[in-house]
Protein backbone atom coordinates (compact mmCIF):
# COMPACT_ATOMS: atom_id res chain seq x y z
CA UNK A 1 0.00 0.00 0.00
CA UNK A 2 1.22 3.26 -1.28
CA UNK A 3 2.11 5.08 1.87
CA UNK A 4 2.52 8.99 1.25
CA UNK A 5 0.16 11.32 2.77
CA UNK A 6 -0.93 8.41 5.60
CA UNK A 7 -0.49 10.81 8.25
CA UNK A 8 -3.37 12.22 6.63
CA UNK A 9 -5.27 9.19 5.96
CA UNK A 10 -4.69 8.67 9.94
CA UNK A 11 -6.04 11.88 11.13
CA UNK A 12 -8.91 11.69 8.65
CA UNK A 13 -10.07 8.34 9.95
CA UNK A 14 -9.75 9.33 13.56
CA UNK A 15 -12.05 11.94 12.48
CA UNK A 16 -14.43 9.59 11.45
CA UNK A 17 -14.42 7.51 14.31
CA UNK A 18 -13.87 10.37 17.38
CA UNK A 19 -17.27 12.09 16.07
CA UNK A 20 -19.27 9.05 16.30
CA UNK A 21 -18.31 7.89 19.74
CA UNK A 22 -18.02 11.15 20.94
CA UNK A 23 -22.06 11.05 20.20
CA UNK A 24 -22.58 7.18 21.44
CA UNK A 25 -20.70 9.16 24.82
CA UNK A 26 -22.91 11.65 24.83
CA UNK A 27 -26.32 9.11 24.08
CA UNK A 28 -24.86 7.24 26.98
CA UNK A 29 -24.89 10.34 29.22
CA UNK A 30 -28.26 11.06 28.58
CA UNK A 31 -29.75 7.95 28.51
CA UNK A 32 -28.36 7.63 31.93
CA UNK A 33 -29.79 10.99 32.67
CA UNK A 34 -33.47 10.23 31.45
CA UNK A 35 -33.55 6.89 34.06
CA UNK A 36 -32.46 8.56 36.99
CA UNK A 37 -34.97 11.19 36.02
CA UNK A 38 -38.10 8.55 35.09
CA UNK A 39 -37.22 7.48 38.46
CA UNK A 40 -37.22 10.21 40.27
CA UNK A 41 -40.89 10.57 38.58
CA UNK A 42 -42.29 7.24 39.31
CA UNK A 43 -41.36 7.85 42.97
CA UNK A 44 -43.37 10.99 42.86
CA UNK A 45 -46.09 9.63 41.17
CA UNK A 46 -46.30 6.58 43.93
CA UNK A 47 -46.17 9.09 46.50
CA UNK A 48 -48.73 11.17 45.35
CA UNK A 49 -50.98 8.34 45.23
CA UNK A 50 -50.48 6.75 48.58
CA UNK A 51 -52.44 8.50 51.15
CA UNK B 1 -58.42 38.80 -2.10
CA UNK B 2 -59.59 42.39 -1.66
CA UNK B 3 -59.86 41.19 1.87
CA UNK B 4 -56.33 40.40 2.44
CA UNK B 5 -54.71 42.93 0.74
CA UNK B 6 -56.95 45.52 2.25
CA UNK B 7 -55.78 43.33 5.67
CA UNK B 8 -52.17 42.89 4.85
CA UNK B 9 -51.81 47.13 3.72
CA UNK B 10 -53.65 48.15 6.71
CA UNK B 11 -51.13 46.24 9.06
CA UNK B 12 -48.71 47.41 6.98
CA UNK B 13 -49.93 51.12 7.48
CA UNK B 14 -50.19 50.23 11.09
CA UNK B 15 -46.60 49.05 11.86
CA UNK B 16 -45.06 52.14 10.18
CA UNK B 17 -47.12 54.63 11.89
CA UNK B 18 -46.26 53.30 15.03
CA UNK B 19 -42.38 52.70 14.22
CA UNK B 20 -42.01 56.58 12.86
CA UNK B 21 -43.76 57.47 15.77
CA UNK B 22 -41.02 56.35 18.25
CA UNK B 23 -38.25 55.72 14.96
CA UNK B 24 -36.45 52.99 17.68
CA UNK B 25 -35.27 50.53 15.51
CA UNK B 26 -34.73 53.40 12.40
CA UNK B 27 -32.12 55.35 14.57
CA UNK B 28 -30.97 52.25 16.54
CA UNK B 29 -30.25 50.49 12.65
CA UNK B 30 -29.11 53.44 10.53
CA UNK B 31 -26.61 54.38 13.53
CA UNK B 32 -25.21 50.92 13.54
CA UNK B 33 -24.70 50.47 9.35
CA UNK B 34 -23.46 53.33 8.90
CA UNK B 35 -20.85 53.45 11.86
CA UNK B 36 -19.66 49.56 10.34
CA UNK B 37 -19.47 51.51 7.12
CA UNK B 38 -17.27 54.13 8.40
CA UNK B 39 -15.46 51.78 10.73
CA UNK B 40 -14.66 49.80 7.44
CA UNK B 41 -13.53 52.59 5.41
CA UNK B 42 -10.86 53.75 8.03
CA UNK B 43 -9.76 49.91 7.54
CA UNK B 44 -9.37 49.66 3.65
CA UNK B 45 -7.83 51.69 1.35
CA UNK B 46 -11.15 53.20 -0.73
CA UNK B 47 -9.36 53.33 -3.29
CA UNK B 48 -7.87 50.14 -3.83
CA UNK B 49 -8.88 47.03 -5.74
CA UNK B 50 -9.72 44.89 -3.22
CA UNK B 51 -12.55 47.03 -1.88
CA UNK B 52 -14.17 46.75 -5.51
CA UNK B 53 -13.83 43.17 -4.48
CA UNK B 54 -15.27 42.67 -1.40
CA UNK B 55 -17.67 46.01 -2.00
CA UNK B 56 -20.40 43.69 -2.43
CA UNK B 57 -20.04 41.31 0.50
CA UNK B 58 -19.38 44.22 2.97
CA UNK B 59 -22.88 46.11 1.67
CA UNK B 60 -24.81 42.87 2.25
CA UNK B 61 -23.30 41.51 5.50
CA UNK B 62 -24.35 45.46 6.88
CA UNK B 63 -27.59 45.23 5.57
CA UNK B 64 -27.89 41.45 6.94
CA UNK B 65 -26.86 42.51 10.59
CA UNK B 66 -29.09 45.80 10.81
CA UNK B 67 -31.79 43.68 9.27
CA UNK B 68 -31.65 41.25 12.13
CA UNK B 69 -32.18 44.26 14.55
CA UNK B 70 -35.20 45.13 12.55
CA UNK B 71 -37.19 42.32 11.92
CA UNK B 72 -36.78 40.89 15.32
CA UNK B 73 -39.11 43.41 16.55
CA UNK B 74 -41.06 42.79 14.00
CA UNK B 75 -43.56 40.44 16.19
CA UNK B 76 -41.81 40.99 19.56
CA UNK B 77 -43.47 44.65 19.70
CA UNK B 78 -46.41 42.75 19.69
CA UNK B 79 -46.44 41.12 22.89
CA UNK B 80 -46.80 43.75 25.24
CA UNK B 81 -50.92 44.24 26.43
CA UNK B 82 -51.66 40.96 24.41
CA UNK B 83 -51.99 42.53 21.02
CA UNK B 84 -50.81 39.94 19.20
CA UNK B 85 -53.10 37.26 20.36
CA UNK B 86 -55.66 40.33 19.51
CA UNK B 87 -54.28 40.54 16.11
CA UNK B 88 -54.60 36.35 15.04
CA UNK B 89 -57.84 36.63 17.03
CA UNK B 90 -59.09 39.55 14.65
CA UNK B 91 -60.83 38.66 10.71
CA UNK B 92 -57.69 39.26 9.50
CA UNK B 93 -55.83 35.74 8.61
CA UNK B 94 -52.13 34.61 9.90
CA UNK B 95 -51.10 35.39 6.35
CA UNK B 96 -52.29 38.52 5.87
CA UNK B 97 -50.96 39.25 9.21
CA UNK B 98 -47.63 38.41 8.03
CA UNK B 99 -47.23 39.34 4.83
CA UNK B 100 -48.48 43.20 6.27
CA UNK B 101 -45.56 43.02 8.64
CA UNK B 102 -43.10 41.94 5.58
CA UNK B 103 -44.00 44.79 3.63
CA UNK B 104 -43.85 47.26 6.50
CA UNK B 105 -40.30 45.40 7.07
CA UNK B 106 -39.61 45.97 3.63
CA UNK B 107 -39.90 49.38 3.62
CA UNK B 108 -38.05 49.93 6.65
CA UNK B 109 -35.35 48.29 5.16
CA UNK B 110 -35.46 49.43 1.61
CA UNK B 111 -35.45 53.30 3.40
CA UNK B 112 -32.24 52.14 5.53
CA UNK B 113 -30.46 50.17 2.76
CA UNK B 114 -30.96 53.06 0.05
CA UNK B 115 -29.03 55.53 2.82
CA UNK B 116 -26.83 53.18 3.54
CA UNK B 117 -25.76 52.69 -0.55
CA UNK B 118 -25.28 56.21 -0.34
CA UNK B 119 -23.00 56.73 1.93
CA UNK B 120 -21.12 53.59 0.75
CA UNK B 121 -20.57 55.62 -2.44
CA UNK B 122 -20.01 58.61 -0.58
CA UNK B 123 -17.11 57.31 1.48
CA UNK B 124 -15.82 54.48 -0.72
CA UNK B 125 -15.69 56.20 -4.27
CA UNK B 126 -18.09 53.58 -5.68
CA UNK B 127 -19.36 54.27 -9.34
CA UNK B 128 -23.29 54.31 -8.36
CA UNK B 129 -24.30 55.89 -11.52
CA UNK B 130 -23.03 53.46 -14.00
CA UNK B 131 -25.71 50.52 -12.86
CA UNK B 132 -28.26 52.03 -10.03
CA UNK B 133 -31.68 50.93 -11.64
CA UNK B 134 -30.19 47.69 -11.53
CA UNK B 135 -28.33 47.77 -8.54
CA UNK B 136 -31.52 49.25 -6.91
CA UNK B 137 -33.21 45.97 -8.32
CA UNK B 138 -31.50 43.76 -6.82
CA UNK B 139 -30.82 45.52 -3.50
CA UNK B 140 -34.87 45.09 -3.49
CA UNK B 141 -34.94 41.60 -4.19
CA UNK B 142 -32.41 40.35 -1.64
CA UNK B 143 -34.12 42.64 1.33
CA UNK B 144 -37.21 40.76 0.39
CA UNK B 145 -35.30 37.55 0.97
CA UNK B 146 -34.48 38.71 3.55
CA UNK B 147 -37.52 40.35 4.54
CA UNK B 148 -39.96 37.17 4.01
CA UNK B 149 -37.06 34.90 6.31
CA UNK B 150 -36.81 37.48 8.79
CA UNK B 151 -40.34 38.51 9.71
CA UNK B 152 -41.25 34.64 8.83
CA UNK B 153 -38.89 33.34 11.80
CA UNK B 154 -39.90 36.39 13.95
CA UNK B 155 -43.27 34.51 13.96
CA UNK B 156 -41.88 31.82 14.92
CA UNK B 157 -39.19 32.54 17.49
CA UNK B 158 -42.17 35.58 19.43
CA UNK B 159 -42.72 33.22 22.67
CA UNK B 160 -39.56 31.78 22.86
CA UNK B 161 -36.84 32.10 25.83
CA UNK B 162 -33.95 33.03 24.01
CA UNK B 163 -35.85 34.93 21.08
CA UNK B 164 -32.63 37.34 19.95
CA UNK B 165 -30.17 34.38 19.99
CA UNK B 166 -32.98 31.84 18.07
CA UNK B 167 -33.34 34.23 15.20
CA UNK B 168 -30.06 35.36 13.58
CA UNK B 169 -29.35 31.73 14.80
CA UNK B 170 -32.10 30.36 12.46
CA UNK B 171 -32.24 32.97 9.55
CA UNK B 172 -28.32 33.33 8.71
CA UNK B 173 -28.26 29.96 7.58
CA UNK B 174 -31.53 29.98 5.73
CA UNK B 175 -30.28 33.25 3.98
CA UNK B 176 -26.97 32.24 2.70
CA UNK B 177 -28.10 31.20 -0.84
CA UNK B 178 -30.00 34.84 -1.31
CA UNK B 179 -26.79 36.76 0.40
CA UNK B 180 -24.25 34.92 -2.01
CA UNK B 181 -26.60 36.05 -5.00
CA UNK B 182 -27.10 39.37 -3.49
CA UNK B 183 -23.39 39.76 -2.75
CA UNK B 184 -21.72 38.41 -6.34
CA UNK B 185 -24.59 40.34 -7.95
CA UNK B 186 -23.46 43.90 -5.82
CA UNK B 187 -19.97 43.27 -6.84
CA UNK B 188 -20.25 42.96 -10.21
CA UNK B 189 -23.09 45.99 -10.52
CA UNK B 190 -20.71 48.21 -8.29
CA UNK B 191 -17.56 47.45 -10.47
CA UNK B 192 -20.09 48.92 -13.31
CA UNK B 193 -20.25 45.42 -14.87
CA UNK B 194 -23.77 45.27 -16.28
CA UNK B 195 -25.97 41.68 -15.79
CA UNK B 196 -24.29 39.44 -18.15
CA UNK B 197 -23.97 35.56 -18.99
CA UNK B 198 -22.05 34.60 -16.27
CA UNK B 199 -23.90 36.17 -13.14
CA UNK B 200 -27.76 36.41 -14.66
CA UNK B 201 -27.55 32.58 -13.24
CA UNK B 202 -27.45 34.62 -9.50
CA UNK B 203 -30.56 37.14 -10.26
CA UNK B 204 -32.39 34.25 -11.31
CA UNK B 205 -31.39 32.03 -8.22
CA UNK B 206 -32.47 35.58 -5.89
CA UNK B 207 -35.71 35.53 -7.82
CA UNK B 208 -36.19 31.84 -7.45
CA UNK B 209 -35.64 32.18 -3.45
CA UNK B 210 -38.02 34.70 -3.33
CA UNK B 211 -40.93 33.36 -4.64
CA UNK B 212 -40.26 29.95 -3.44
CA UNK B 213 -40.07 30.98 0.19
CA UNK B 214 -42.50 34.02 0.02
CA UNK B 215 -45.16 30.92 -0.93
CA UNK B 216 -43.72 28.64 1.65
CA UNK B 217 -44.17 31.53 4.66
CA UNK B 218 -47.62 32.26 3.35
CA UNK B 219 -48.37 28.87 3.62
CA UNK B 220 -46.63 27.85 7.09
CA UNK B 221 -47.28 31.11 8.91
CA UNK B 222 -50.55 29.73 10.48
CA UNK B 223 -49.27 26.95 11.52
CA UNK B 224 -46.48 29.03 13.51
CA UNK B 225 -48.76 31.30 15.18
CA UNK B 226 -51.94 29.10 15.86
CA UNK B 227 -51.06 25.38 15.29
CA UNK C 1 -42.33 -6.46 28.05
CA UNK C 2 -41.38 -9.16 25.27
CA UNK C 3 -41.15 -5.91 22.42
CA UNK C 4 -39.03 -4.20 23.94
CA UNK C 5 -36.63 -7.18 24.30
CA UNK C 6 -37.86 -8.28 20.30
CA UNK C 7 -35.92 -4.55 20.04
CA UNK C 8 -33.13 -5.09 22.03
CA UNK C 9 -32.19 -7.86 20.35
CA UNK C 10 -32.64 -6.40 16.86
CA UNK C 11 -30.38 -3.43 18.52
CA UNK C 12 -27.48 -5.50 19.39
CA UNK C 13 -28.13 -7.72 16.39
CA UNK C 14 -27.38 -5.35 14.02
CA UNK C 15 -25.04 -3.67 16.12
CA UNK C 16 -22.74 -6.57 16.00
CA UNK C 17 -23.44 -6.96 12.21
CA UNK C 18 -22.52 -3.74 11.86
CA UNK C 19 -19.52 -4.13 13.73
CA UNK C 20 -17.82 -7.30 11.64
CA UNK C 21 -18.72 -5.89 8.32
CA UNK C 22 -16.64 -2.68 9.19
CA UNK C 23 -14.21 -4.85 10.16
CA UNK C 24 -14.11 -6.33 7.48
CA UNK C 25 -14.11 -3.48 5.36
CA UNK C 26 -11.14 -1.91 6.60
CA UNK C 27 -9.35 -5.14 5.58
CA UNK C 28 -10.65 -4.70 1.94
CA UNK C 29 -10.00 -0.81 2.20
CA UNK C 30 -6.21 -1.11 3.43
CA UNK C 31 -4.89 -4.28 2.05
CA UNK C 32 -7.22 -5.15 -1.75
CA UNK C 33 -7.92 -1.46 -2.77
CA UNK C 34 -5.33 -1.10 -5.51
CA UNK C 35 -3.27 2.65 -4.77
CA UNK C 36 -4.06 5.67 -6.51
CA UNK C 37 -1.78 7.67 -8.59
CA UNK C 38 -1.54 11.05 -7.24
CA UNK C 39 -2.95 11.23 -3.22
CA UNK C 40 -0.97 8.49 -1.79
CA UNK C 41 -3.04 6.79 1.28
CA UNK C 42 -5.61 9.70 1.87
CA UNK C 43 -7.81 8.86 -0.91
CA UNK C 44 -8.55 5.83 0.95
CA UNK C 45 -10.81 8.10 3.54
CA UNK C 46 -13.26 8.08 0.44
CA UNK C 47 -15.08 5.10 1.60
CA UNK C 48 -16.45 6.69 4.87
CA UNK C 49 -16.60 10.20 3.16
CA UNK C 50 -18.83 9.23 0.63
CA UNK C 51 -20.82 6.89 2.72
CA UNK C 52 -21.64 9.74 5.51
CA UNK C 53 -22.70 12.43 2.76
CA UNK C 54 -25.07 9.98 1.69
CA UNK C 55 -26.42 8.51 5.13
CA UNK C 56 -26.02 12.34 6.31
CA UNK C 57 -28.33 13.84 3.49
CA UNK C 58 -31.12 11.21 3.11
CA UNK C 59 -31.19 11.55 7.17
CA UNK C 60 -32.04 15.33 6.50
CA UNK C 61 -34.56 14.23 3.76
CA UNK C 62 -36.36 11.79 6.01
CA UNK C 63 -36.54 14.05 8.95
CA UNK C 64 -37.98 16.52 6.60
CA UNK C 65 -40.79 13.96 5.50
CA UNK C 66 -41.49 13.10 9.24
CA UNK C 67 -41.16 16.60 10.35
CA UNK C 68 -44.36 17.16 7.33
CA UNK C 69 -46.25 13.57 7.80
CA UNK C 70 -45.98 15.03 11.89
CA UNK C 71 -47.63 18.77 10.89
CA UNK C 72 -50.27 17.07 9.12
CA UNK C 73 -51.31 14.00 11.72
CA UNK C 74 -50.26 15.62 14.98
CA UNK C 75 -48.93 12.59 16.23
CA UNK C 76 -45.92 13.06 18.04
CA UNK C 77 -44.34 9.72 17.51
CA UNK C 78 -43.34 10.98 14.00
CA UNK C 79 -41.92 14.46 15.72
CA UNK C 80 -39.73 11.84 17.86
CA UNK C 81 -38.29 9.94 14.96
CA UNK C 82 -37.64 12.62 12.96
CA UNK C 83 -35.52 14.68 15.86
CA UNK C 84 -33.46 11.11 15.91
CA UNK C 85 -32.61 10.94 12.51
CA UNK C 86 -31.71 14.63 12.29
CA UNK C 87 -29.69 14.12 15.06
CA UNK C 88 -27.63 11.23 13.51
CA UNK C 89 -28.02 12.37 10.57
CA UNK C 90 -25.83 15.53 11.68
CA UNK C 91 -23.26 13.12 12.81
CA UNK C 92 -23.19 11.90 9.77
CA UNK C 93 -22.63 14.96 8.02
CA UNK C 94 -20.15 16.31 10.74
CA UNK C 95 -18.18 13.07 9.60
CA UNK C 96 -18.01 14.09 5.76
CA UNK C 97 -17.67 17.72 6.63
CA UNK C 98 -14.25 17.29 8.57
CA UNK C 99 -13.28 14.52 6.28
CA UNK C 100 -13.80 16.10 3.40
CA UNK C 101 -11.97 19.53 4.43
CA UNK C 102 -8.69 17.16 5.59
CA UNK C 103 -8.77 15.43 2.04
CA UNK C 104 -9.28 18.44 0.21
CA UNK C 105 -5.74 19.85 1.97
CA UNK C 106 -4.07 17.16 0.31
CA UNK C 107 -5.37 17.02 -2.87
CA UNK C 108 -6.24 21.14 -3.33
CA UNK C 109 -4.07 22.21 -0.45
CA UNK C 110 -6.73 24.15 0.66
CA UNK C 111 -8.93 23.51 3.77
CA UNK C 112 -12.18 24.13 2.18
CA UNK C 113 -13.52 25.47 -1.05
CA UNK C 114 -16.74 26.53 -2.07
CA UNK C 115 -18.03 23.87 -4.67
CA UNK C 116 -21.83 22.96 -4.60
CA UNK C 117 -21.31 20.01 -2.78
CA UNK C 118 -19.34 20.91 0.73
CA UNK C 119 -21.35 24.31 0.96
CA UNK C 120 -24.86 22.43 0.74
CA UNK C 121 -23.69 20.46 3.08
CA UNK C 122 -22.38 22.76 5.48
CA UNK C 123 -25.67 25.08 5.34
CA UNK C 124 -27.47 22.16 6.20
CA UNK C 125 -25.38 21.09 8.72
CA UNK C 126 -25.70 24.84 9.95
CA UNK C 127 -29.49 24.90 9.91
CA UNK C 128 -30.59 21.46 11.26
CA UNK C 129 -28.21 22.14 14.35
CA UNK C 130 -30.08 25.62 14.77
CA UNK C 131 -33.36 23.28 14.74
CA UNK C 132 -31.84 21.33 17.68
CA UNK C 133 -31.12 24.21 19.03
CA UNK C 134 -34.75 25.65 18.98
CA UNK C 135 -36.02 22.49 20.10
CA UNK C 136 -34.10 22.61 23.36
CA UNK C 137 -35.52 26.65 23.76
CA UNK C 138 -39.11 25.28 23.53
CA UNK C 139 -40.79 23.20 26.73
CA UNK C 140 -44.07 22.12 25.58
CA UNK C 141 -43.83 19.38 22.99
CA UNK C 142 -46.70 20.21 20.55
CA UNK C 143 -45.14 23.57 20.41
CA UNK C 144 -41.79 22.17 19.92
CA UNK C 145 -42.90 19.61 17.55
CA UNK C 146 -44.63 21.96 15.40
CA UNK C 147 -41.97 25.36 15.03
CA UNK C 148 -39.00 22.65 14.69
CA UNK C 149 -41.30 20.86 11.78
CA UNK C 150 -41.33 24.15 9.92
CA UNK C 151 -37.92 24.99 10.84
CA UNK C 152 -36.55 21.79 9.16
CA UNK C 153 -39.12 22.01 5.73
CA UNK C 154 -37.54 25.65 5.72
CA UNK C 155 -34.26 24.35 5.85
CA UNK C 156 -34.78 21.31 2.98
CA UNK C 157 -35.51 23.41 0.28
CA UNK C 158 -33.15 25.55 1.30
CA UNK C 159 -30.52 23.01 0.85
CA UNK C 160 -31.55 22.02 -2.61
CA UNK C 161 -31.41 25.48 -3.77
CA UNK C 162 -27.92 26.17 -2.82
CA UNK C 163 -27.29 22.76 -4.19
CA UNK C 164 -28.79 24.02 -7.46
CA UNK C 165 -27.36 27.28 -7.23
CA UNK C 166 -24.17 26.88 -7.39
CA UNK C 167 -24.31 23.67 -9.22
CA UNK C 168 -25.48 25.93 -12.23
CA UNK C 169 -22.58 28.44 -11.45
CA UNK C 170 -20.14 25.86 -11.84
CA UNK C 171 -21.48 24.47 -14.88
CA UNK C 172 -19.90 28.14 -16.20
CA UNK C 173 -16.55 27.75 -13.43
CA UNK C 174 -15.61 23.85 -13.34
CA UNK C 175 -13.89 23.42 -10.12
CA UNK C 176 -12.35 20.40 -9.00
CA UNK C 177 -14.35 17.44 -7.81
CA UNK C 178 -13.32 15.23 -4.75
CA UNK C 179 -14.11 12.10 -6.59
CA UNK C 180 -12.23 8.85 -7.79
CA UNK C 181 -13.58 9.07 -11.32
CA UNK C 182 -11.32 7.76 -14.09
CA UNK C 183 -13.57 8.94 -17.38
CA UNK C 184 -16.84 8.61 -15.92
CA UNK C 185 -16.57 5.83 -14.39
CA UNK C 186 -15.58 4.23 -11.04
CA UNK C 187 -13.56 1.07 -11.04
CA UNK C 188 -16.20 -1.60 -10.32
CA UNK C 189 -13.98 -2.75 -6.87
CA UNK C 190 -13.88 0.10 -5.32
CA UNK C 191 -17.30 1.16 -6.07
CA UNK C 192 -18.67 -2.33 -5.06
CA UNK C 193 -16.24 -1.78 -1.41
CA UNK C 194 -17.86 1.71 -0.89
CA UNK C 195 -21.57 0.09 -1.23
CA UNK C 196 -20.33 -2.36 1.61
CA UNK C 197 -19.20 0.30 4.02
CA UNK C 198 -22.44 1.79 3.66
CA UNK C 199 -24.26 -0.76 4.72
CA UNK C 200 -22.35 -1.17 7.66
CA UNK C 201 -22.83 2.62 8.61
CA UNK C 202 -26.29 2.09 7.23
CA UNK C 203 -26.60 -0.28 9.92
CA UNK C 204 -24.77 1.61 12.00
CA UNK C 205 -26.51 4.55 11.78
CA UNK C 206 -29.87 2.57 12.29
CA UNK C 207 -28.78 1.51 15.65
CA UNK C 208 -28.10 5.16 16.87
CA UNK C 209 -31.51 6.04 15.35
CA UNK C 210 -33.01 3.30 17.18
CA UNK C 211 -31.00 3.98 20.51
CA UNK C 212 -32.09 7.77 20.35
CA UNK C 213 -35.72 7.16 19.53
CA UNK C 214 -35.90 4.48 22.92
CA UNK C 215 -34.84 8.15 24.45
CA UNK C 216 -37.31 9.90 23.09
CA UNK C 217 -39.98 7.67 24.36
CA UNK C 218 -38.65 7.61 27.95
CA UNK C 219 -38.77 11.26 27.81
CA UNK C 220 -42.04 11.59 26.72
CA UNK C 221 -43.21 9.01 29.13
CA UNK C 222 -41.24 11.49 31.73
CA UNK C 223 -43.34 14.42 31.16
CA UNK C 224 -46.77 12.28 31.15
CA UNK C 225 -45.92 11.07 34.25
CA UNK C 226 -44.97 14.18 35.79
CA UNK C 227 -47.88 15.29 34.37
CA UNK C 228 -50.02 12.60 36.23
CA UNK C 229 -48.14 13.38 39.27
CA UNK C 230 -48.70 17.10 39.33
CA UNK C 231 -52.53 16.61 38.71
CA UNK C 232 -53.18 14.77 42.48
Amino acid sequence: MDLRNSQFLFIGFTAAWVIPMVYLILLNLRDRKLRRELDRVKRMVEQSTKP
Amino acid sequence: MPGFLRAALAIAAKDLRSELRTKEVLNASLAFSVTILLLFSFAFDPSSEELQQIGGGLLWMVFAFAGALTLNRSFARETQNDCLDALIASPASSSALYFGKALANFALLMAIEVFCLLVFGLFYNARLAAQFGTIILVIALGTWALTVIGTMFSALTVNLRLRELMLPTLVYPLMIPALMAAMTLTTDLLAGTPINNENRIWLRVLLAFDVIFTALATFFVDTVLVG
Amino acid sequence: MSESTVRDKVLFGLAGFAAILLTWNLHTIFLVMPDELNQGAIWRIFFFHVPAALLGLTGFGLGMIFSLTYLFTNNLRYDAIAESIIEVALVFAAVNLVTGSIWARIIWGIWWAWDARLTSMLVCWLIFAGYLMLRRAIDEPTQRARLSAVVSIFGAVDVVIVWKSIEWWRTQHPAPVLSIRNGGGMDPGMESTMYWNLLALFCFAVVLVMVRMRQARISQEIDSLRRLAHSY
